[in-house]
């Protein structure tokens, strides 16, 4: 039955099939090409996924590593760009596991219904009402690139796949090898995460 | 709507889904359910506002350059991989 899928399985031609095609075919030099156009895409991302610049760093170059060292594997099944994030959320997974922080804590829902039911909001605070651009500043950047970090990993990969590089579900999914329910589970954890942080930030001004 | 009349059972049910709601992922029923759940519930409807606002905000998360030295490195390790081995 899976032979029968992987046969009838659609082959997805991107903006990176010509080049992949190419590198495969003994053109290694073409790689230095895509790490190109991936670079700052995929260092960005690790500075998300990692508190110290260095493992940032390390992340991109495993990732690197990894892609040069498995492309000729890659079936034009998903696009390029969907392959090489699960490489690279998959050494980030194994950077956590080779460091000894302790295993990710849980959200919970009720905890975070609590907080409403403790302080029931009476309207919607301004700093969720006035436009975007008012809002946004340096400062606030930093502050979310901080409490993002904060996030437990298995919720900061998930919302930052999701409402960051602009995934979808089912590709956040695929990326991260869950089901689209427990990414929706876990996105949904993320985000009631960062609005409390935001909350905090915005309750020490009037806003 | 009076405490008396407020499910929290529901109410937690529905305080679970408003994301799906904020991505157009809920089914018809689950979504005018919701709907109408947030027409009088003012803490779900401050929940769903101030949850909108942050993923807004998660979307205007800017990418930062990638250090010119890190590049460069970046550059010199993948030049030195050995060409037999992959791909």
């Amino acid at each position: 039955m899976t032979t029968v899928k992987n046969l009838n399985q659609k082959k997805i031609k991107d903006k990176d099939s010509v080049l992949i095609q190419a590198i495969n075919s003994g053109r290694v030099e073409k790689f230095q090409d895509l790490v190109k156009r991936y670079e700052q895409k995929l260092y960005n991302f690790s500075l998300r996924m990692c508190r110290d610049p260095g493992d940032a760093e390390d992340m991109v170059q495993d990732t690197f590593l990894n892609v040069f060292r498995y492309l000729k594997d890659f079936r034009y099944e998903t696009k390029f760009k969907n392959w090489l994030y699960k490489v690279a959320a998959s050494t980030c997974i194994k950077q956590r596991r080779k460091s000894k922080f302790a295993p990710d804590k849980e959200l919970s829902l009720d905890e975070f219904r609590a907080n409403d039911e403790a302080e029931p909001p009476a309207q919607v605070p301004n700093w969720a009402s006035m436009p975007l651009d008012q809002l946004l500043n340096e400062e606030l950047s930093e502050m979310i690139s901080s409490a993002i970090l904060s996030l437990p990993k298995k919720y900061r990969l998930v919302i930052v796949l999701r409402d960051v590089e602009g995934f979808s579900t089912d590709e956040t999914a695929q990326i991260l090898n869950l089901s689209p329910s427990n990414v929706k589970v876990r996105l949904h954890r993320a985000r009631l995460y960062l609005r409390d942080k935001l909350k905090g930030y915005f309750n020490n001004d009037e806003w | 709507m009076t405490n008396g009349e407020h499910d929290h059972k529901h109410c937690l049910a529905m305080f679970g889904r408003l994301s799906e709601y904020l991505d157009n992922e809920l089914d018809e029923i689950t979504c005018k359910e919701l709907e109408h759940h947030i027409k009088k519930c003012v803490p779900c409807f401050v929940c769903l506002q101030t949850l909108k606002r942050t993923v807004d905000l998660c979307k205007k998360t800017e990418d930062k350059p990638v250090p010119r030295e890190f590049s460069q490195k970046l550059k010199e390790i993948i030049q030195k991989i050995p060409k037999t081995t992959s791909p």
